[in-house]
């Protein structure tokens, strides 16, 4: 399927690991990424806290410049926190006509206009909702088998539940733990699964923020997990850049590797640790690497 | 021994606003109640508050139509009082920091209610009693250097000295179990109804008629006891209210044929009629097979009738109500609605200084009988009550203060005696019956017997009952043997409250043979000025209960016959 | 019509029980109770009360979710237990058996009654919970703008059951966090305009350590509410009015991270994460001064800063170059923010006061036969628009100018 691909910022910043493992896991899925290059950040949340019409207004050009790309399904992103605050713009625009119509008065300046009700899905959902648990693992050839993932979902794509169509027939906040299975890794449930990691408010509070980091971790590697996956490219900042302060917030070490969403799955369609930029993180996935050479080597 | 001038047991509005206007006096006050305050059931109050602000209002008008909806059982001079007070009372509260609703001028807007000549209920939202109540627990946040406060602080008794004068209480402490003894000069009764003692209500589970059992048991007279309203709107199941709001708002009441029926029995104001009336022309459509749902106990409430818009802001509440209690969506279809039990308008006798016989007594609110609702209130009128007479104590209660000193009292023995009675209590063997189950009993029976209609056969059958209950209660076991939060043995000693309030509630209606406001005989279905209008007074003797009449006090409006 | 009388079903309720006299540990305890499915679950934990055990502690009242008596977790998760379907929550429980526990980040008394004194209500008394009013006092009311009380109204709703307090994640970590419900409440006079000290109280809230920045957009608080009070989005007006209006410089960088990420997206169009840690403590860039508070910070950060840049996870030339979008559409997305952000007031849409635009009703809606005359010309509608903005117009409801004086008169 052919999507209008929105990539945020921090994947082509501080994890391009991000950006390159999904540019090398959609083909496997045959997704068609159409990049929207001319798009400008969500905001995080934190534009709509200086200026909610400006955040809305941003946005509604990201949206717009979706429902220009020929032939894409819906809108897909890989970060939570811009799933997060792209749908609480998307919520507000939706919801009334006349606002609408204002935010498009200043779109028009660039010949652009939103209309209601664009479909846009993180990475996540549209692995399961679009391509199927089933699909995916048919394509599976490389088994997680006995290894012990750790979701952790990120805030903004569990919260508020409403806002994001979490309900009885989209268990959304349950598809991070459903993917695992169906590569046939380990779920491995933990306290901190969907709390926050503290990015948010790092350079607010660094203390709280990196206890939560810690806290989360260490909850982790108490439930003996091998790594943990995250769909959210801000949650492993704090959870992987950041281990090395967080370990001595907490005082004890973690070692605790946080795979991107696109490396687990590119992980177990066959690609290699070194390809998905696992080598590229702070906390060296050295457990999921030799997990990854045993399966070989057993295979071998 | 803690002392106070002024010491408020009950912290709704009625209490809330009579501490605090006591503080403004000068007065040392301290304020209990058994839940924090603002669990308080004032809580529930949904739709406004009654007052002549409009420019085009008079409270004359107010207070005729709340003498007519009293059904001329009102004492007309506390009547005036509390409607001539109405509007600087409510702009006192906006200026306090309630939120009510606007209209395009930025002025408070008014809203329609039942038995009202014009619009004239100021609200925020559908969660008027909500706002109010949580603006006055911020005042008294913002006074508590003046205004001490006792929450989560069970009055097991009153105390009195030897001349008969109200000094003080025995309470305790519900974290801890603690019981101690409270002197003051003044003791204002704010402590709500009693609709625990009907299943099922509108109350809260916290109303099970505390302070009027314990000024009965003091010695106070209660009047009108047989008065209760039975609200036209709650949802079958649960008893759950649906604002008179609603009808304010426009909507309509629909029997099993879709007609709107109330306009056999009101046919100029419609749904708008009093609560009585409402009531009453809805039993009779399920009595006689008009009612709605599986077995036709209902009728149907039709907002839907209302624009969307409006209802998804005036009556927000409602609308989640109708959700998540009834599976409803109010904006999209009709919902089942019965009669239930709400309110008492009957209780502790009092002036219009919330001064009750015994001296050094006040009761404010529901826990009072002033009276200013007779034999039926008016929507939107007890908020205002709870806060014309809970200032009115709470200034006489300081003025009276600073003229006498604190009493002598004897209060060692009554703080043994009611130690000695929760103990028992704890203590009684497993071989009678639950707490729990002589309660649901009692409800059920007073919802049958002592509810819309009503006729001597009935009520004497619950008479009987109640005594039975009376007895049983006695010897009624619980499991919690704990100190802390011991809500197990709390439970046993509001089960004492709610039967004597049934109690009387009964031997009133027994007394009044003839059909007005909320008192419907079906053996006495007319009206009788002749020998009937006035009080019915409920005192606890040494032989038990006994009836004495008081005269109803009559100022500008002569009785005539109510229409609708 | 979805209302009924559905029969009762068995359900099991795994209740924490916790006796501080006995001694002993928290303990489960297990009853099977009978009730139709959409009853509550405070209607089952009272059921095993009235019929099992009197000795079961919940603090409750009116049944309807309005008093805030009975906070709790089902399943884990905070709720008023009253407004908890009894078929939800054995959906959501992980054995099918409802778990009821007291709430959290607050000491338990007994049972599922925690001690709301000595967290909620002493951070609720930190905000000042009380009207400042506009003086003279007029003699009849403030004349305020419809909206604006509708709009107060929302904090106002509050019913203090402490739901947001119990899984506040910032608390989790910082129990002197002001917290959700407080910082709801702070909103519900600043968002007054008779309320005189709105400065005043943004100030506070902002240069306390554990003020209003140290909220960490969890979203927790806005799931947990029943009452839809939305408590962070009130946080984020608080920081909007804050430091938009009033410019007011917190002593946790909250208003420069703000700044510094808003124009970093102006200057860029894509964050430049590189830049955003100096700026927002205070310095210009990597490249200008710092603020001398920020020197010890960005100290303390650099062993991340090395390790990355050791795993080659970022390069120097990486982060030391922004990433941007290309040229024209960087300037049309600098001509929005100029746009936007030159209007004299800035211009919110508030769903709580606008609602959603009303969508055709579903075809077979079960109107009851019968009368179903309009009422005529009453009740009005009560929303007027709100003023336009000045450059093009406003759309109408719902949207709330705000502007620092607020426009009390009398």
């Amino acid at each position: 399927m052919k999507v209008a691909y929105w990539p945020g910022c921090v994947s082509r910043g501080f994890t391009p690991e991000l950006h390159g493992s999904m540019a090398k896991v959609a083909p496997l899925l045959d997704i068609e990424l159409v990049e929207l290059d001319r798009a400008c950040c969500t905001g995080a949340g934190v534009i709509a806290e200086h200026n909610q019409e400006l955040a809305d207004t941003l946005n509604a050009r990201t949206f717009a410049l979706a429902q220009q790309v020929e032939g894409a399904a819906m809108m897909m992103n890989i970060c939570s926190t811009c799933q997060g605050a792209q749908s609480e713009c998307q919520e507000r625009l939706d919801a009334n006509a006349e606002y609408r119509a204002h935010v498009n008065t200043t779109l028009a300046a660039e010949g652009l206009s939103y209309e209601k009700g664009l479909t846009n899905k993180n990475f996540l959902w549209l692995l399961v909702e679009e391509i199927g648990l089933e699909k995916l693992r048919s394509l599976v050839r490389r088994p997680l088998t006995n290894l012990r993932v750790g979701p952790f979902y990120g805030c903004y794509i569990v919260r508020p539940r409403e806002r994001l169509g979490i309900d009885q027939e989209h268990p959304r906040d349950q598809y991070l733990d459903q993917v695992i299975d169906a590569l046939g890794g380990t779920v491995i449930e933990y306290a901190g699964m969907r709390k926050c990691c503290g990015f948010p408010i790092i350079t607010m509070n660094k203390d709280a923020s990196l206890k939560q980091a810690g806290r989360h971790l260490g909850d982790a590697v108490d439930a003996d997990a091998d790594c943990l996956v995250t769909p959210c490219p801000l949650c492993h900042l704090n959870l992987d850049l950041q281990q090395p302060l967080a370990e001595r917030l907490v005082g004890r070490e973690l070692d605790m590797p946080v795979l991107h969403l696109p490396q687990l799955v590119g992980l177990a369609l066959g690609l290699e640790p070194k390809e998905l930029g696992m080598n590229r993180h702070v906390v060296r996935p050295t457990s999921v690497i030799d997990w990854s050479t045993s399966v070989v080597g057993a295979a071998g | 021994m803690p002392a106070h001038d002024v010491l408020i047991i009950g912290a709704g509005l009625a209490g809330q606003r009579a501490a605090l206007a006591a503080a403004q006096s000068g007065a040392s006050v301290a304020i209990m109640s058994k839940v924090h305050p603002v669990r308080s059931h004032s809580v529930a109050a949904a739709g406004g508050i009654n007052a002549a602000i409009s420019v085009d209002d008079d409270w004359h008008s107010h207070a005729y139509d709340t003498v007519k909806g009293s059904d001329f059982l009102g004492d007309q001079d506390a009547i005036e009082v509390m409607c001539s007070e109405a509007p600087a009372e409510v702009m006192h509260l906006e200026h306090i920091g309630v939120t009510f609703h606007r209209n395009d001028k930025g002025e408070m807007d008014l809203r329609a209610f039942g038995g009202a000549s014009m619009k004239r209920t100021a609200y925020v939202a559908d969660i008027t009693g909500q706002a109010m109540l949580h603006v006055l627990y911020e005042q008294l946040m913002r006074h508590h250097e003046t205004v001490e406060r006792y929450e989560e602080w069970f009055t097991t008794s009153l105390l009195t000295d030897d001349d008969g004068r109200c000094a003080g209480v025995i309470a305790r402490d519900v974290r801890t179990g603690r019981m101690e003894a409270f002197q003051a000069k003044n003791v204002i009764l704010a402590c709500g109804g009693a609709g625990q003692a009907y299943k099922p209500t509108t109350n809260g589970l916290i109303v099970t008629g505390d302070g009027i059992a314990m000024a009965y048991r003091a010695g106070a007279p209660l009047m009108d006891m047989e008065m209760v309203q039975y609200h036209p709107t709650c949802l079958v199941e649960t008893g759950i209210l649906i604002t008179e709001g609603a009808r304010g708002e426009g909507a309509h009441l629909l029997n099993a044929a879709g007609e709107r029926f109330m306009e056999k029995s009101a046919p100029n104001k419609m749904e708008l009629a009093s609560r009585d009336v409402v009531s009453r022309a809805e039993q009779i459509e399920i009595n006689e097979g008009r009612g709605v749902g599986p077995d036709g106990s209902g009728i149907y409430l039709d907002v839907t009738v209302v624009p969307r818009k409006r209802t998804l802001e005036a009556l927000r509440e409602i609308v989640n109500l109708g959700r998540d209690f009834a599976g409803v969506d109010i904006t999209r279809e009709p919902i089942t609605i019965r009669p239930g039990q709400h309110y008492i308008m009957g209780g502790v006798k009092t002036d219009v200084d919330g001064r009750t016989p015994i001296e050094g007594l006040y009761a404010a609110g529901e826990v009072a009988c002033v009276s200013v609702h007779g034999g039926n209130r008016l929507g939107a009128n007890s908020l205002l009550d709870t806060l014309i007479f809970g200032r009115r104590s709470g200034e006489h209660a300081a003025a009276r203060a600073a003229g006498i000193g604190m009493p002598r009292v004897d209060a060692a023995a009554q703080l043994k005696q009611d130690i000695a009675r929760i103990d028992s209590i704890i203590a009684r063997p497993h071989d009678g019956r639950r707490v729990s189950e002589i309660k649901n009993e009692l409800g059920e029976l007073m919802n049958r017997h002592a509810a819309v209609f009503r006729d001597e056969a009935g009520l004497q059958t619950a008479r009987e009952a109640i005594g039975r209950l009376k007895e049983e209660a006695e010897h009624a076991w619980i499991d919690d043997h704990g100190t802390v939060f011991n809500q197990d043995v709390l439970g046993a000693i509001e089960l004492g409250y709610m039967i004597d309030c049934a109690e009387t509630t009964v031997i009133g209606a027994i007394e009044r043979k003839e059909s007005r406001g909320a008192q419907f005989r079906t053996d006495y279905p007319e009206r009788n000025d002749e020998e009937w209008l006035k009080h019915i007074d409920v005192t606890l003797g040494a032989d038990g209960p006994q009836v004495s009449y008081s005269p109803v006090t009559i100022t500008q409006w002569q009785p005539e016959e109510r229409k609708y | 019509m979805a209302e009924t009388h559905l029969p009762p079903e068995k359900f099991t309720v795994r209740l924490r029980r916790y006796d501080p006299e006995s001694g002993d540990a928290p303990y489960w305890d297990e009853h099977t109770i009978e009730l139709a499915p959409h009853r509550s679950v405070l209607e089952a934990v009272l059921q095993a009360r009235d019929r099992f055990d009197g000795s079961i502690g919940i603090r409750c009242s009116c049944r309807q979710a309005i008093c805030g008596s009975c906070g709790v977790r089902v399943n884990g998760e905070p709720a008023l237990a009253c407004h908890t379907h009894l078929d939800a929550a054995k959906r959501s429980a992980r054995d099918g058996v409802i778990e009821i526990e007291p709430m959290g980040n607050m000491p338990v008394l007994k049972d599922l009654i925690v001690d709301m004194d000595d967290v909620h209500w002493k951070k609720i008394r930190r905000v000042t919970p009380w009207l400042l009013a506009k003086q003279p006092v007029p003699e009849r009311e403030y004349l305020v703008p419809a909206e604006s009380m509708v709009d107060v109204t929302q904090t106002m709703a509050c019913i203090q059951c402490g739901a947001c307090v119990s899984d506040c994640l910032a608390m989790e970590v910082d129990p002197l966090f002001i917290g959700p419900a407080a910082l709801a409440k702070a909103y519900r006079f600043v968002g007054d305009p008779r309320d005189d000290q709105q400065f005043e109280r943004l100030n506070d809230l902002a240069q306390d350590p554990h003020g209003m920045f140290d909220c960490t957009h969890c979203f927790k608080c806005v799931d947990a509410c029943p009452k839809d009070v939305n408590p962070m989005g009130q946080i984020m007006r608080l920081r909007r009015i804050a430091t938009s209006d009033h410019h007011i410089v917190d002593q946790n960088n909250g208003e420069r991270h703000e700044a510094a990420f808003t124009s970093l997206i102006r200057d860029n169009g894509l964050l430049w994460e590189a830049e955003l840690l100096p700026r927002s403590y205070g310095g210009n860039s990597w490249f200008g001064k710092f603020h001398p508070a920020a020197g010890k910070e960005l100290l303390s950060s650099l062993p991340a800063i090395v390790k990355a840049l050791v795993r080659r996870k970022v390069t120097p030339a990486g982060a030391l170059k922004p990433h941007r979008i290309p040229k024209a559409d960087l300037r049309s997305v600098q001509a929005i923010f100029e746009k936007v952000e030159s209007r004299d007031r800035r211009y919110e849409l508030n769903l709580y006061i606008a609602g959603e635009d009303e969508e055709p009703p579903p075809p077979e809606v079960p109107v009851a036969a019968g009368i179903v005359a309009p009422i005529a010309d009453e009740p009005a509608a009560p929303q007027a628009a709100s003023t336009p903005t000045p450059d093009e117009g406003g759309p109408g409801d719902g949207g709330t100018p705000t502007s620092p004086e607020g426009s009390a008169s009398q």
